[in-house]
């Protein structure tokens, strides 16, 4: 312990100086670039730097990428707030209350609470991997895959109180984003499948087309139809910003979210967005006033945003102690570990302790270097939102079309995201909430693979004789069924007295 | 005002037609193919995203290619279906040399999983440059990590013992099933989405040995490297076993590489060109220290020796995959099969077109808002019937085949909407929440396909401009040098940004592309 303290004193003073200050500034700001960019996601950019950092020193090249990494996450949320249109997947959950709270003209409290919770849940996170990262790795490893179908369909039960009175809706939304993410090649046979000769579908859809189109085409669209284009009067100068009771009140939640984000992030490929979804869901449940939820609460933006951002500390867990990317922009990190001649693993505290603690130090200094860009960022975002729309519009079209492209450079992707963003219109026409599509997408590669894995190594009854994943799946059950028997007792209740 | 943007419509169309006539003119003066190559960018075709090792091996060849020749490479992802979406771009430009597409081994399985000899024929093999022999890890943590141990648990246990790794059908898979057949034993493939997540349901105890490289073994001391497929032990693992050494002859030579191949029908000078090169890249002091860094060692073998070895990779992979059922194996099944899904597609369409037309006609009668609603529970129910039809097509040769989870998915969304369907009828649900101007949403839809129609013919600079001063001009927005503004504004920044600094290849036109 005393050791640790030790090589994390070290870490700080190497990061306290100018050049590693300056370097995680560059790559905070990047990152937030990156992410409020719908196309641009943390990976890419982490894997586009990663030849720029060959004449670096490892250890800045690391703080580089991470700080990016880092500050994508956080950026993701930025357009979720002013557009409604998430930069990353993870944000889609944060566009839940933060977009109703610009539609209010508060854009100030939504942008104020990720901020806060973002860099909260950073901390938490890193502060874990600093700690724990050893018991929690090996704990990770013995997750089997009945565990990570289970996980899964956890994740799939929140659309049940997600939905609320669309329950049905919210459901059919889901499982056919479920159904979508089947196209192409099969992940486990090798089969293609429902591609219909169509090579461009061997890959299946991908997921930022879809989210693009399904957020902000649909959103423009909706606009648009709605035939008003006149802006939110706002003036960003008088803004509301969230007090520092407001922000005192939302502890608890920021904290409980950050845990659970870490915990989350650490199982490989689970990954941000199942944390922010369930953490969303877990934070209603246990709220007080419920009923905000998706109507622009500020404790919605702030378990989406603590959970997405604390996700990063626990994915770096398993690639530092154990050398397995749990994301992709983790993944690219490996690559880029190697091409400076390092190999990640248990291996790399005993030989480069300046490097582990060089990196883990400035995580903590990115965090903080994003509450400050972020602090006097927010004043220049929320302009945004003061954009006429007659301008917002076009280059709103302009940024999905360049960022569905840039995703595999692919037509096929420009021309889905269109599709997606008419599909999306008229499915909230008819109240079908589209958020579960993208959920069912994330999930549906998770939670089949992870099915067949499963019976192939253990047969039907594995997800039931493993008390873990037995475990997971009862309490999926439940909270699957509760909002449904609770929304009944509600409809049931005012009839009664009437 | 008017007058102004006329004016401004004026002069757009002046330049437009300015840029044609310089075009033009020097389409003119261009020499024709006649100069020495190369007379413009080399694109360097990679068939994964950016950050992955053939994408690293990519960029860094062309690094200290441009050392040698005065030419810029410039590094294209060209990522999906296992690289097929790249070599169609490499396949389907002209054979003059200006794209070099990086290749894997893994290519190889995927293209005889899909197309067979047509792609391998399409390409000229140029140089081969990295091998990367392959080797078995296990778990030291286990009681069973020696070789030895492994095969004696195996034939114990036949069709028991657990193997893990990369996707079914890959380089590794395959490697896995020749060191089994050579064995005599039978064990399961558990694949995973990648080499990393397979290494980690290793240090979990989920399987008993992985299929890999031995680099994969570094930087986790419980990971031990079983058997190297090598002719003589590695310099760099020394204590690690050869298959000959353990008394195994016929797997001394597996193993992963990585090279560069042209279309095939290239001219013979710019083949001699790229061999030139090739050696001198090869040769070079800064290329051998990087990826001996990495652990990986430099070689090169170029025609015809490359062709020889794809070809037997090909064959190897056709046998082994017809083998583990991952091929079909007989020709009459797979052909009717294939008439079958043609049959299908066409279905497939019709029905999505009167889908389409109906969806039309309830739009225009006065019911739209009740029927609309059947409409879109039709539609998924469509989708559903659809899917559930084509999965019946699926081969199966296990109890969880490619087919069990679509159709479970299936098995939920057409209760969820029959239901849905029931409780619609039953009683009004809130009314839905439609605007007035749905013309305003149609013709900017119709906007958004005309654009991207037009950027296959003027490039994504040209028609982005256009489209959003158009855009801006529908939405009523007048202020015509602000209009100019935010255009060029959003094209500088694409450009800077897209183009140049992130590689993204944003499309040039073919009206362009041809002029050049």
């Amino acid at each position: 312990m005393i050791e640790l303290l030790n090589n994390l004193g070290d870490g700080l003073a190497f990061v306290m100086g100018v050049i590693p200050i300056l370097t995680i500034t560059l790559g905070v700001t990047m990152g937030i670039i990156a992410g409020a960019t719908p196309g641009l996601s943390p990976s890419m950019g982490v894997a586009l730097l990663v030849p720029f950092t060959y004449a670096m020193s490892p250890t800045l090249a690391l703080i580089l990428l991470v700080a990016i990494y880092i500050a994508a996450n956080y950026g993701g949320s930025i357009t979720a707030v002013t557009i409604n249109a998430p930069g990353t997947p993870s944000s889609v959950v944060t566009a839940f209350d933060g977009y109703p709270l610009t539609k209010k003209g508060k854009p100030g409290m939504a942008l104020g609470v990720s901020l806060v919770s973002s860099t909260i849940g950073g901390i938490v996170g890193t502060l874990i991997l600093i700690f724990f990262s050893g018991p929690l790795a090996r704990f990770a490893l013995k997750f089997h895959p009945a565990e990570y179908f289970a996980l899964a369909i956890f994740g799939l039960t929140t659309v049940a109180s997600l939905g609320g009175k669309n329950w049905n809706k919210a459901f059919i939304a889901a499982m056919f984003g479920l159904l979508l993410n089947t196209i192409g090649i099969d992940p486990i046979s090798g089969v293609s499948r429902f591609t219909f000769g169509l090579s461009f579908l061997y890959d299946g859809f991908a997921l930022i087309p879809a989210l693009i189109g399904l957020f902000a085409l649909s959103e423009i669209f909706k606009q648009l139809e709605g035939g008003n284009f006149a802006n939110l009067q706002m003036d960003a100068g008088k803004q509301e910003w969230p007090s520092a009771s407001a922000y005192w009140k939302l502890k608890n939640t920021i904290l409980r979210s950050s845990f659970m984000g870490t915990i989350i992030g650490i199982f490989p490929g689970a990954g941000a967005t199942i944390a922010a979804f369930i953490s969303y869901d877990v934070t209603k449940r246990l709220s007080k006033k419920p009923e905000e939820f998706g109507k622009g609460s500020m404790e919605g933006v702030a378990a989406a945003e603590g959970a997405n951002s604390s996700s990063v500390g626990g994915a770096l867990i398993p690639l530092l102690t154990l050398g397995i990317p749990g994301s992709a922009s983790t993944a690219v990190l490996i690559g880029a570990l190697m091409i400076h001649d390092l190999t990640p693993g248990p291996q790399l505290f005993i030989s480069n302790p300046d490097i582990i603690y060089g990196l883990l130090a400035s995580l903590l200094l990115a965090n903080i270097i994003l509450l400050v860009l972020g602090f006097f960022g927010s004043r220049l975002w929320i302009k945004v939102t003061t954009i006429p729309k007659t301008v917002l519009f076009p280059l709103i079209f302009a940024v999905s079309i360049i960022g569905s492209f840039a995703v595999r450079n692919s037509f096929f992707d420009v021309a889905a995201c269109l599709a997606f963003g008419v599909f999306g219109w008229i499915l909230r026409r008819y109240n079908y909430p589209v958020a579960p599509i993208i959920l069912g997408m994330v999930l549906g590669n998770i939670a089949e693979t992870n099915f067949i894995r499963a019976v192939m190594m253990g047969g039907w009854t594995v997800f039931f004789t493993r008390p873990l994943s037995l475990g997971m799946l009862v309490v999926a059950a439940a909270s699957f069924a509760v909002p449904l028997i609770q929304a009944r007792k509600q409809k049931q209740s005012p009839e009664q007295s009437n | 005002m008017k007058q102004v943007i006329n004016d401004n419509r004026v002069k757009l169309t002046l330049r437009g037609l300015g840029i044609i006539i310089i075009l033009a003119g020097l389409l003119l003066l261009a020499p024709k193919a006649y100069g020495a190559f190369p007379e413009k960018p080399i694109k360097v075709v990679v068939y994964t995203g950016p950050g992955g090792l053939i994408d690293i091996s990519a960029r860094k060849f062309a690094g200290i290619a441009s050392k040698y020749v005065d030419v810029n490479f410039v590094v294209e992802n060209k990522p999906g279906a296992g690289g097929i979406v790249a070599l169609k771009k490499v396949i389907q430009a002209p054979a003059d040399g200006y794209n070099l597409y990086a290749c894997t081994k893994s290519n190889i399985a995927k293209f005889v999983q899909v197309g067979g000899e047509g792609y391998l024929d399409a390409l000229h093999w140029t140089a081969m440059l990295m091998a990367d022999p392959e080797c078995v890890i296990t778990n030291r943590q286990m009681d069973i990590h020696e070789w030895p141990d492994l095969v004696e648990n195996a034939l114990a246990v036949p069709g028991e013992q657990t193997w893990v790794g990369p996707a079914a059908g890959g380089l590794d898979h395959v490697t896995a099933l020749k060191i089994w057949d050579k064995y005599g034993m039978d064990a399961k493939w558990i694949p995973f989405k990648s080499g990393g997540k397979a290494l980690a349901a290793l240090l979990g105890e989920q399987g008993l040995a992985y299929v890999g490289n031995p680099r994969d073994a570094l930087g986790n001391p419980d990971l031990f490297i079983a058997a190297v497929s090598a002719p003589e032990r590695l310099e760099a693992f020394p204590e690690v076993p050869t298959f000959t050494e353990l008394g195994m002859p016929g797997l001394e030579n597996e193993f992963m590489w990585r090279g560069f191949a042209l279309k095939q029908g290239t001219p013979q000078e710019v083949i001699d060109w790229y061999d030139d090169l090739f050696k001198k890249v090869t040769a070079d002091e800064d290329w051998k220290t990087f990826w001996s860094k990495g652990g990986l060692d430099v070689t090169y073998v170029a025609e015809p020796e490359f062709s020889r070895l794809v070809a037997e990779d090909a064959e190897v992979f056709e046998y082994y995959l017809k083998k583990s059922d991952i091929l079909p194996g007989d020709a009459v099944g797979f052909l009717a099969k294939l008439a079958i899904g043609s049959q299908f597609t066409i279905f497939a369409i019709l029905l999505v077109l009167v889908w389409l037309s109906s969806s039309y006609v309830v739009y225009r009668s006065g019911y739209s808002a009740l029927l609309g609603r059947f409409m879109v529970i039709g539609f998924f129910l469509l989708v559903s019937i659809l899917f559930l039809v084509q999965s019946m097509n699926f081969p199966s040769s296990s109890a969880v085949g490619p087919a069990a989870v679509p159709r479970l998915w299936i098995t939920m969304l057409i209760p969820l909407n029959l239901l849905l369907m029931i409780r619609t009828f039953r009683k009004n649900e809130a009314a839905s929440e439609s605007g007035p101007r749905v013309d305003i949403v149609l013709s900017f839809i119709g906007f958004l396909v005309a654009y991207l129609l037009l950027m296959q013919i003027f490039g994504y600079f040209l028609s982005t401009f256009v489209f959003i001063l158009a855009g801006l001009y529908y939405l009523g927005y007048r202020n015509t040098r602000n209009s100019l503004i935010i255009s060029g504004t959003w094209i500088l920044f694409s450009y800077i940004v897209f183009y140049k600094t992130l590689y993204v290849p944003l499309p040039l036109g073919s009206l362009f592309q041809n002029l050049f």
